[in-house]
């Protein structure tokens, strides 16, 4: 019988505790356990990026993380992003450039993308396409998420700019 | 997914001895790294299994063996082997011939050929290795081999040596450690390059 | 304000047909509130995971499920034996075959299901699915399907070996499913012996797979007190679903509901039923719990429905000038082990025989022979229009192939053959009655588009320099919108589609129909279809899919159906709303019928412009007791639509190509693709449409296949060899237009999301082809990965430096 562990962590600014066996991946833990189902599956061996997620300030592919590394983290998804009824600049930009069609890949798309206009705030178009290298679509053709997240990053700078 | 290995491997044994050990297929089973015989049913049919580990992952084939076409003339025999892993997700089968030439007196050769195919999971995630870990793992078997009868050969040179020949056998070979071997195949591999040696 | 003016504020205020409007669905996606089926939870569920066989060929000699049922978590294990007694061991195909649900005597194909694990989570499961003991006793596998039908071949379907027909025509052998065989041979045969040319190669479409992001699953869920069973599944046809569950359970169809929500991609690999879906319902109504079972990526790729695996040889006989006389293809098509794919009754394989192309081919015979292998069934599937990207290729590359044997520019050969604008609706050799066309017109506009006359220059100019340049060209006729119910039906039920629209008192509405999207955005281009027509804001029109107990019966979302018969239901179901509104705003206004003329929302009356009434206002009306004499109340309509005709969307593709010679690896400078999909109902959903079918081409042309060793093992079933274009590789996207409306249909339109992927293919191929065309090649297969590519370049001698 497998000793099961106590994790807590922050999930999207609110303390969460949970009881897993040390082989549960957080990607279960989150869609299972805690019903946030916008991150999703979409393979087993760590390419489609459909699961990414934010941990402490990185994208991660929650599928190759197992919550008991997550004690003390802060994981963030795109449950997260809209804040007090305002979509963050990323999610309006995927539906104002029309960079989603099925949906299955959005969540882990936006949630990259996320962190990558943390981290570049303005990303050339190749930039972009190699930020999100990790995150398979089969929909889109990936152009319009291009626009999506150059929409993004124009918002977010012209709101700093105050313009 | 098939692969045929031929090898020669010299033993430091007279060719009887080393024929006399090739028919004990317990024996020769420990020699297999990795490798056990769990049931004899008759003399020409046992179970056994074989276990690899990869990392933390472990695999666990239990099969058949068949013993056929046993031939003290040309000191030669044949073994099939059958089996799947104990998770059903990948199947293997051998087809193993193997004879003994002897050389000069206290020396031979062990002459095998081998058909090795494998089915599943094994195939489609660790076909592209197949071959050399194959040669990989028939060069361990063969030292273990070659101990055994060196054993052998000395415990009939000298009257005191039956008790240590009998320890040496009872000793089964260490379990089959994948990623070892890879190691091992990547450094020949490399020491080939760098070095042009022809294989 | 001019009145002009004021009437185009009141369309737009329609936000209806024609306008790029933002899609409706989009709030939940970006949210992260979609409702998948896996997203779905349902008290006391429990989870199946399924035991696959390691072997492709192999007797089952049996089965111990005693180590699984020890497994702590573990509540039953199904077994064939299990599904005897309700006789679900085996199920009907819609391809009119019969496929084992749990194998119970053999395997035919590796990971094909041999038992369910059913447990009271994932973890559970699979380690009950890892101590399942089965003994098997391999046997010689089929891989190679040119070798199926040799005398001594072992016999894979020994279920139906004693079977002379398996839905389509007589077999000739057991491993031979059918024989499927149209135009004029003889007539063909003689215009081959005449013609001044002839061409022949052997083309090869890969098997490949659609891989959509969201894997195959479902929840099942039988309730033992109603006897009420509840699918939730990703069916891209859900009343199909419905309708064979309610046949293979003896549960009677109104007790059934089948519920599609929100599905990652279809690409139709969500249309066949699997073993899968089987065995949860039947363990549901086992042990009275929801069922649920999702599949991994890897069973995924493996042993749900993949596409082609098509053995093609194309010949054409030409003129010296390169006017087409007479077109012979066959087949050999490798349907693995069970016919399972989609496929009209009639038709089984499919609408391959749309192989004309947009050419005037005055004779024409083709010819498919589908067999029996160890690999996994399927075959029609992946944005193929039912074998249309089979047939497209075809001729698409051996025009190619015609052109370079007679020295003709390969846009002008095209122009030379092509049906001319003033022959529509013309009727091809092969029997399809194109509606409309302008092949000239588009292909004018792409080769002006792209400068082509510079393009030949400069790969003349790059040639004498020893660099490899292609410039690939599709020009391709798609048959869309399965279809007239008289040829078109599977398993009998025909191909007709339905939309049913509420209004209700304060002007809004609710439109079900029987299609289903999977991310081609429905619930806003319907509205924008009934908006137009209603005269009410799309914004204010829900459109429902997926529920078979709200949406009327529809063959669902497959071949891009939805817009030519699902679009013109709602049409013609909002038209007779319109009509009963136009009876009703007569009433209300004190006038005859005919004195009314509609604007864009409202009747008006002739002449006297200031009396009128909205459709909302009728709408409030329509409940109350101010009615003609003898008109029931209500709003609303049902139409049930079986179309006249397919439609027959067509494009234009040019794509230019680089490649290095010393590595094989190809760029793809430009794509520009021009397509004409008649009305067109919401341009930026079209973009993205056109922009996902080209990804898709891009990935079947440059590196996707599904590849076997001797034994039936897969070799590359997941996402460490399958290629899955990223973001990186994917090319930049150049979409264009023409618009030739559908004259058969109520709005004009065609269809439009799998032209891409049909007209993309071949336009990659041929770019790769062409770059090769100057050292003597004539066609090299898929996929172009830089590998190959390279081998080609080696055996030509001019990978060196």
């Amino acid at each position: 019988m497998v000793k099961k562990q106590t994790v807590s962590f922050k999930l999207n600014g609110a303390d969460v505790d949970v009881v897993v066996e040390p082989r549960e991946l957080l990607i279960h833990t989150l869609r299972e356990r805690l019903q946030h189902t916008g991150p999703h599956i979409g393979c087993e061996t760590s390419h489609c990026g459909a699961c990414t997620v934010d941990l402490d300030g990185m994208s991660v592919k929650s599928c190759t993380i197992l919550t008991v590394q997550c004690q003390d983290a802060a994981v963030l998804t795109v449950e997260g992003l809209e804040q007090g009824g305002t979509l963050h600049a990323v999610q309006e930009g995927f539906t104002r450039e029309h960079g989603l069609q099925c949906g299955y890949c959005t969540p882990g798309m936006i949630t990259r993308a996320y962190r990558l206009l943390k981290e570049n705030p303005s990303p050339s178009e190749e930039d972009i396409r190699y930020w999100m290298a990790g995150n398979l679509c089969r929909c889109t053709g990936y152009q319009n998420i291009v626009k999506a997240v150059q929409y993004a990053a124009n918002k977010i700078s012209l709101a700093r700019t105050g313009t | 997914m098939k692969v045929q290995i031929d090898k020669r491997y010299p033993q430091p044994c007279s060719a009887q001895i080393a024929w006399g050990f090739l028919q004990d297929i317990e024996a020769v089973a420990a020699c297999m790294p990795g490798a056990k015989i769990t049931e004899r049913v008759d003399s020409a049919h046992y179970k056994g299994t074989v276990t690899a580990k990869l990392g933390p992952a472990t695999m666990s084939f239990r099969g058949e063996v068949e013993v056929a076409d046993v031939d003290g003339n040309s000191r030669s025999l044949r073994l099939l082997g059958k089996g799947t892993d104990t998770t059903g997700s990948s199947g293997a089968s051998m087809n193993l011939s193997a004879h003994i030439e002897p050389a000069d007196s206290g020396h031979c050769m062990l002459v095998g050929g081998c058909e090795l195919s494998v089915s599943g999971k094994a195939a489609a995630f660790g076909g592209r290795m197949m071959s050399t870990l194959g040669d990989q793992i028939l060069q361990q078997f063969a030292e273990n081999f070659a101990k055994q009868v060196g054993a052998l050969q000395t415990a009939e040179g000298t009257a005191a040596a039956p008790a240590s020949a009998a320890a040496a056998l009872a000793t089964p070979a260490p379990a089959l450690n994948v990623l070892a071997l890879a190691w091992t195949t990547v450094k020949g591999w490399l020491r080939g390059l760098i070095f042009k040696k022809a294989t | 304000m001019t009145a002009t003016t004021e009437v185009l504020e009141r369309e737009a205020k329609l936000q209806g047909l024609g306008v790029s409007r933002l899609r409706k669905e989009d709030a939940r996606f970006i949210r992260g509130k979609g409702t998948y089926v896996d997203d779905i939870k349902l008290p006391g569920m429990l989870f199946g995971a399924i035991v696959r066989s390691p072997y492709a060929h192999a007797r089952i000699k049996s089965i111990n499920k005693a180590k699984a049922l020890a497994v702590p978590g573990v509540v039953a294990v199904l077994v064939a034996d299990d599904l005897k007694p309700v006789k679900l061991d085996w199920m009907p195909t819609i391809g009119g075959d019969v496929q084992a649900v749990l194998a119970g005597k053999k395997v035919c194909f590796q990971l094909q299901e041999v038992a369910m694990v059913i447990a009271r989570d994932r973890y559970c499961a699979a380690d009950g699915a890892d101590a399942v003991e089965v003994d098997y006793e391999e046997l010689p596998a089929i891989v190679d399907p040119h070798k199926a039908m040799a005398p001594d071949a072992p016999i894979i379907r020994e279920d139906i070996a004693d079977k002379t027909e398996v839905g389509h025509g007589p077999r000739t052998h057991p491993n031979h499913i059918f024989t499927w065989e149209a135009g004029d041979k003889n007539g063909v045969d003689a215009a081959f012996s005449n013609a001044a040319v002839t061409v022949r190669e052997e083309i090869l479409n890969p098997r490949v797979h659609p891989c959509p992001l969201e894997t195959c699953g479902c929840v099942a869920s039988f309730d033992k007190v109603t006897g009420q069973l509840t699918v939730y599944i990703t069916s891209q046809a859900p009343h199909l679903v419905r309708t064979v569950v309610a046949m293979l359970s003896g549960i009677p169809e109104s007790k059934i509901r089948i519920i599609s929500g929100d599905i990652g991609g279809g690409f139709g690999n969500k249309v066949p039923i699997y073993p899968g879906y089987v065995i949860a319902i039947v363990a549901s109504i086992v042990t009275g719990v929801p069922i649920k079972w999702i599949e991994s990526r890897i069973d995924n790729i493996s042993t749900t429905g993949f596409a082609r695996d098509y053995h093609g040889i194309g010949e054409l006989a030409a003129d010296k000038d390169g006017r087409i006389r007479a077109l012979r293809f066959s087949a050999l098509a490798d349907h693995g082990a069970f016919n399972s794919h989609v496929s009209a009754t009639k038709l089984p394989a499919g609408l391959f025989s749309i192989c004309t192309g947009s050419y005037d081919i005055p004779k024409a015979y083709c010819r498919v022979d589908a067999v029996y292998t160890n690999k996994a069934p399927g075959g029609v599937a992946y944005r193929c229009s039912l074998r249309v990207t089979e047939a497209v290729y075809l001729i698409e590359r051996m025009i190619d192939v015609l052109a370079q044997k007679l020295g003709i520019d390969k846009a002008e050969i095209r122009s030379r053959n092509f049906i001319k604008a003033d022959k529509f609706p013309y009727t091809t050799s092969l029997g399809w009655t194109i509606d409309s066309g302008n092949y000239h017109g588009a292909l004018d506009k792409v080769l002006k588009a792209v400068d082509y006359a510079g393009l030949r220059k400069e790969q003349a100019e790059k040639r004498a320099k020893g660099e490899l340049m292609g410039i690939g060209i599709s020009t391709f006729t798609e048959i869309v919108g399965a279809g007239p119910t008289k040829v078109c039906d599977i398993l009998g039920i025909g191909l007709f589609d339905s939309c049913d629209i509420r209004v209700n008192p304060t002007g809004s509405a609710i439109a079900r129909l029987g299609t289903m999207s999977q991310g081609q955005g429905h619930a806003t281009t319907y509205a924008q279809i009934i908006a137009t027509e209603l005269g009410l804001s799309s914004d204010e029109i829900q459109i429902e899919e997926g529920d078979t107990d709200k949406a009327p019966y529809g063959a669902g979302t497959w071949g891009s159906r939805s817009t030519p018969v699902g679009g013109a239901a709602a049409a013609l179901a909002a038209r007779k709303i319109r009509t009963k509104a136009q009876k009703i705003a007569a009433h209300l206004l004190e006038v005859g019928e005919g004195d009314l003329e509609w604007e864009v929302d409202r009747f008006k009356v002739k002449g006297n412009p200031a009396q009128s009434k909205t459709m909302k206002e009728i709408a409030m009306a329509a409940h109350t007791s101010n009615l003609p004499p003898g008109m029931e109340q209500g709003l609303d309509a049902t139409e049930y639509y079986d179309p006249p005709n397919l439609t027959y969307p067509f494009g234009a593709y040019v794509c230019v190509v680089d490649i290095d010679r010393h590595t094989g690896e190809t760029k793809v400078r430009r794509f520009y693709a021009l397509d004409d999909c008649g009305t067109r109902i919401n341009p930026m959903i079209i973009e993205g449409q056109i922009h996902g079918g080209l990804t898709e081409a891009f990935a079947v042309a440059f590196g996707q296949a599904v590849p076997f060793d001797e034994n039936g093992n897969h070799l590359g079933n997941s996402f460490m060899d399958y290629f899955l274009p990223t973001a990186v590789e994917t090319p930049h996207w150049e979409t264009d237009h023409t618009v030739t409306p559908s004259p058969h249909h109520p709005i004009g339109a065609k269809g439009v999301a799998e032209s891409p992927h049909v007209g993309g293919i071949p336009c990659f191929s041929n770019a790769v082809v062409d770059a090769f065309a100057h050292l003597g090649v004539t066609h090299m297969d898929m996929p172009h990965t830089a590998y190959r590519v390279w081998q080609k370049c080696r055996a030509l001698g001019i990978d060196r430096r």
